[in-house]
């Protein structure tokens, strides 16, 4: 513990051994510093948040010690044992109810700099800088099941063998070892019987250390633990979940040494450390008396106050005070003593614990939580303070779905005090109440807002009952129900973190091409690309880039959605949704496409292509694949046209080959005619290369002459292998993505979602050629329509630096001081000997700026394409 | 599962199978001012309204249900 070992006994929860090193300040409260220790002992309550091994936030009270562990107390500073943040509660008089709202507002300047200083002084833990699991992430994991039960106490047992005994299937958890939080008595007994009964019976999954975090539309339930998250899909929910002991609020009553009944007993009955020498134990409950003998059986002397008078009777040597009433607790950082009123008369008693067993707080936070899904209360969480039998005959009728009704019994309501902390977690007292409802927040659900109250980790547990019961006293008769009412339960009830939230979110499934392994092979530099895996570059991108511009050069582009449009209206439909101009389309042409939205934005690109049988062959972006089939399947449905859509992308590989000489290259290979004449840029035809058929593309992104060859996936290594050792002569070497990103660039060639916003129409990025105005309709019409009526303002444009590199690609573009877009490609190109680029521009007062800079480097606006602009080499 | 789609060629799907494909809306609307409320204009009724779904993780086809938004049931 903060560096300093402490011995571990058998059973020790970090708490009890902490405890027992005589730690009694275990951690400074939020806003005030003050200090805090152990209070519920039942993992309800903020008072024992501890780091453990780097994990902030946990409830030591309830975490299981082990040898090596370390721990760290959070707040304060310099320490938490000495805190000179302290001096925050002198100065609460300073720091009224809502200060961040009122105090730091004016002057505007001055928020920054006070955030600063509030944000140091206030907050719960430090978030590890690295994962905290290290080497194994959570798990996720869904489970399927007639019947979940949340809690593992008498209730919860008894639920699960009922249902599992009409033959449902049932999951209890629990956010502990069974029986773990039990003291030895009858109710551990009990426990024990039913847990045995439950493990025999079969359907039954029982899952200890996984805590409920919420319930959701579904019914769906997370459960976590430290090494996965559960997602639960119950048919229904048994939530018993039992009750906490009612907090106490009174002045001092956060002051260390004051307990709640059942933390104290734990720890004189399971842990042997007696929380104090002399206890005076405040009893409302029949378990409070339990707790008072508890605590009397283990050496503590113990004075009773008792009100109403007890029933029950106590051990020897145990003074009772009847009919006296708690006033005030006293002490600084350890509790010295009680003020009580008995008979009009106060007085004050020493003591260096004050024990409270005043009545019970439901855990009713998922019961609450989804009113309209099938959850049903058993035990203590809707009869608090219910006897044992009661609860396991609750618990019976839940599981046999029986359970008429979530409606609590009434708890039992808290004596009203002047002063005191309501709620522990965000340090809000009564005054800060009375306060706020003096400035008019008058129901509970506004008090939590504009106080926080109920906000911080406890949720509520503690403080929800308080609140609510504050502002029954102090509203109107006829309001009471509205401004009464418990505040919302919302997800987490329990502690959760992000890493076992984000559980698998970060499995996705990696798509190969039939040339992943040959990729390998070769050495290449693989990366995802979207789902894909893809080689960037084979060692030498330059070098890559140079076998395309002057060589020949092969790539991988089997990634390419791949479409079929067939049937009767396959081409009506093309024409119908597509701003691509059609009528003069006919085999074996193909042209460049774009995909707009109904607002006129473009969604993706590719090539459509006229086939000789009347079909059409489309190309997509590699990630776009999905997204196209379900949108040209669903204006096919729409338009209620006759046309087959078929998704050839994971059927067919594709390979470009690329280069001045790929004509040669593919002659050896190939007995059709691919001169120039009969197979034209910007044509398809089927020819056979190595044997192998292929539907081949003239195409024109990377600049030179080349062709895409659509293949059958299957044969995609052999047609590979082929291709390499026939070109090995010519010097061909196969490019990655690192050298298409300069290729494509410098024919000034986009990249759909590196160079486009999600709001690109066809003319901010230049491609005003590939819209048919003229045709009637098509998606996106009327919106460009309008669109093309305003005034452009905002443009992609190709742009020449001074001097840089890929590095400026995301800077911003400047004229002087202002912003006024950004550079989405960069990259130095050799063979122009220049750092060209393209990015976006806004218009300034109607005109875009011409003369720019991009992290102090000049940058001219340039026309693109930068490399061969009349396409000689790409027709040849 | 919170809610379950009737997909006709699958049978009662987990909307998890399917990707939301937005309201139903008209696509004869006459001119630019219908073109312009299909596009931008969603009513995102409270209670019954028609939808279109596409079975992603199924038979890849598409089906208009309608759901009521208050309760997420298919109706």
């Amino acid at each position: 513990v903060d560096g300093r070992e402490i011995p571990l006994h058998e059973g020790d929860t970090v708490a009890s051994a902490m405890y027992r090193a005589q730690i009694r300040v275990f951690n400074r409260s939020l806003k005030h510093h003050r200090p805090r220790g152990l209070y519920c002992g039942t993992g309800d309550c903020p008072n024992c948040l501890v780091t453990v091994d780097g994990v902030p936030g946990i409830r030591s009270c309830t975490e299981p010690a082990h040898d090596g562990m370390h721990i760290r107390r959070e707040q304060g500073w310099p320490s938490t044992e000495f805190d000179l943040l302290r001096i925050t509660d002198r100065m609460q008089e300073l720091m009224p109810v809502g200060f961040y709202y009122k105090t730091f507002i004016k002057p505007r300047f001055a928020w920054e700099t006070a955030e600063k200083v509030i944000r140091r002084a206030t907050g719960v833990g430090t978030l590890p800088r690295d994962p905290t699991t290290s080497d194994e992430k959570p798990e996720a994991l869904h489970m399927h099941t007639d019947v979940l039960v949340i809690g593992a106490g008498v209730a919860g047992l008894a639920a699960g063998a009922a249902a599992a005994g009409r033959g449902a299937r049932v999951v209890v958890c629990d956010e502990g070892s069974i029986g773990a939080a039990v003291a030895p008595g009858p109710t551990l007994d009990r426990i024990r019987e039913l847990e045995a009964d439950l493990r025999a019976l079969p359907g039954v999954t029982v899952l200890e250390n996984h805590a409920a975090v919420g319930v959701y539309e579904g019914p769906m339930v997370p459960l976590v633990s430290r090494e996965r998250l559960v997602q639960v899909h119950p048919g229904s929910v048994i939530v018993a979940t039992g009750a906490a002991e009612a907090h106490g609020v009174f002045s001092g009553n956060d002051i260390p040494g004051v307990w709640l009944g059942r933390g104290a007993a734990r720890m004189a009955g399971v842990h042997r450390v007696a929380p104090g020498r002399r206890a005076v134990v405040v009893v409302r409950t029949e378990e409070g008396l339990g707790h008072a003998r508890t605590l009397a059986g283990s050496g503590v002397q113990v004075m009773v106050l008792a009100d109403p008078p007890l029933a029950g009777g106590l051990p020897d040597g145990v003074k009772v005070l009847e009919n006296a009433e708690l006033v005030r607790a006293e002490g600084g950082k350890a509790l010295t003593g009680v003020v009580v009123r008995q008979g009009g008369r106060e007085r004050r008693i020493r003591c260096d614990a004050l024990v409270l067993s005043l009545g019970h707080a439901p855990r009713d936070s998922l019961l609450r939580m989804a009113p309209t899904e099938p959850v049903v209360g058993a035990g203590d969480v809707i009869l608090p303070g219910c006897s044992l039998e009661e609860a396991e005959a609750s618990g019976k009728a839940a599981g046999l779905g029986e359970a008429s009704t979530t409606e609590p019994r009434a708890a039992g309501t808290p004596h009203p005090h002047d002063d005191g902390y309501v709620c522990l977690c965000e340090d809000v007292g009564v005054k800060d109440l009375e306060k706020a409802w003096q400035e008019g927040y008058r129901s509970s659900e506004i008090l939590k807002r504009y106080t926080t109250a109920t906000m911080g980790p406890c949720q509520g547990a503690m403080c929800g009952q308080h609140l609510s019961c504050f502002a029954r006293d102090h509203a109107d008769v006829e309001d009471v129900p509205r401004a009464a009412a418990r505040t919302t339960a919302r997800p987490p009830a329990r502690p959760a973190t992000l890493e076992t939230l984000a559980a698998a979110v970060h499995e996705v499934i990696e798509k190969h091409t039939a040339l992943h392994r040959i990729h390998l092979a070769s050495g290449a530099q693989m990366g995802r690309s979207g789902s894909w895996v893809r080689p960037f570059n084979y060692g030498d991108w330059r070098e890559e880039y140079r076998a395309v511009r002057e060589r020949v050069s092969v790539m991988d582009v089997g990634t390419l959605g791949k479409f079929l449009v067939a049937g009767r209206d396959g081409g009506a439909l093309l024409d119908r949704i597509f701003p691509v101009r059609m009528k003069d389309l006919a085999p074996p042409h193909s042209r460049y496409m774009l995909a707009l939205d109904e607002a006129g934005y473009v969604m993706d690109d590719g090539l459509i292509c006229a086939l000789d049988d009347g079909t059409h062959y489309l190309t997509s972006t590699s990630g776009g694949a999905d997204r196209m089939e379900a949108w040209l399947r669903n204006w096919a449905d729409r338009l209620e046209l006759h046309a087959h859509i078929v998704n050839r992308t994971s059927e067919l590989g594709s390979v470009l080959v690329a280069g001045p000489f790929a004509r040669e290259l593919l002659s050896l290979l190939c007995d059709d005619d691919i001169s120039n004449e009969a197979f034209p840029y910007a044509t398809s035809a089927r020819i056979t290369v190595s044997g192998i058929p292929c539907l081949a593309l003239r195409v024109g992104f990377v600049g030179e002459l080349a062709f895409e060859l659509h293949h059958r996936r299957s044969q995609g290594p052999e047609l590979w292998n082929a291709l390499t050792e026939a070109g090995a002569p010519f010097g061909l070497m196969p490019h990655g993505l690192d050298a298409l990103e300069l290729l494509r660039l410098e024919k000034g060639h986009i990249y759909l979602g590196q160079d486009t916003l999600p709001d690109d129409t066809p003319y901010k990025l230049g491609l005003g050629f590939a819209v048919a105005m003229d045709k009637p309709d098509f998606v996106g019409r009327t919106a460009l329509e309008r669109i093309s009526e305003l005034p452009l303002e905002r443009k992609l444009v190709g742009l020449e630096f001074a001097f840089g590199d890929s590095s400026l690609r995301g800077e911003p573009l400047q004229v002087g001081d202002r912003v006024v877009g950004r550079v989405t490609s960069c990259e130095r190109s050799d063979s122009l000997n220049k750092v060209i680029g393209l990015g976006w521009l806004r218009a300034i007062d109607g005109a875009f700026p011409d003369r720019l800079t991009a992290r102090g480097v000049a940058a001219d606006v340039v026309p693109v394409p930068f490399y061969d602009p009349e396409g000689v080499s790409l027709r040849a | 599962v919170a809610l379950r789609i009737p997909c006709p060629h699958c049978g009662l799907r987990p909307y998890t199978e399917f990707s939301f494909g937005g309201e139903l809306r008209p696509i004869d609307a006459s001119g630019a001012e219908g073109d312009f409320a299909r596009v931008f204009l969603p009513e995102n009724a409270a209670g019954p309204q028609q939808e279109r779904w596409f079975h992603a993780m199924g038979c890849r086809r598409w089906l208009t249900i309608t759901r009521d938004t208050t309760r997420n049931e298919v109706t």
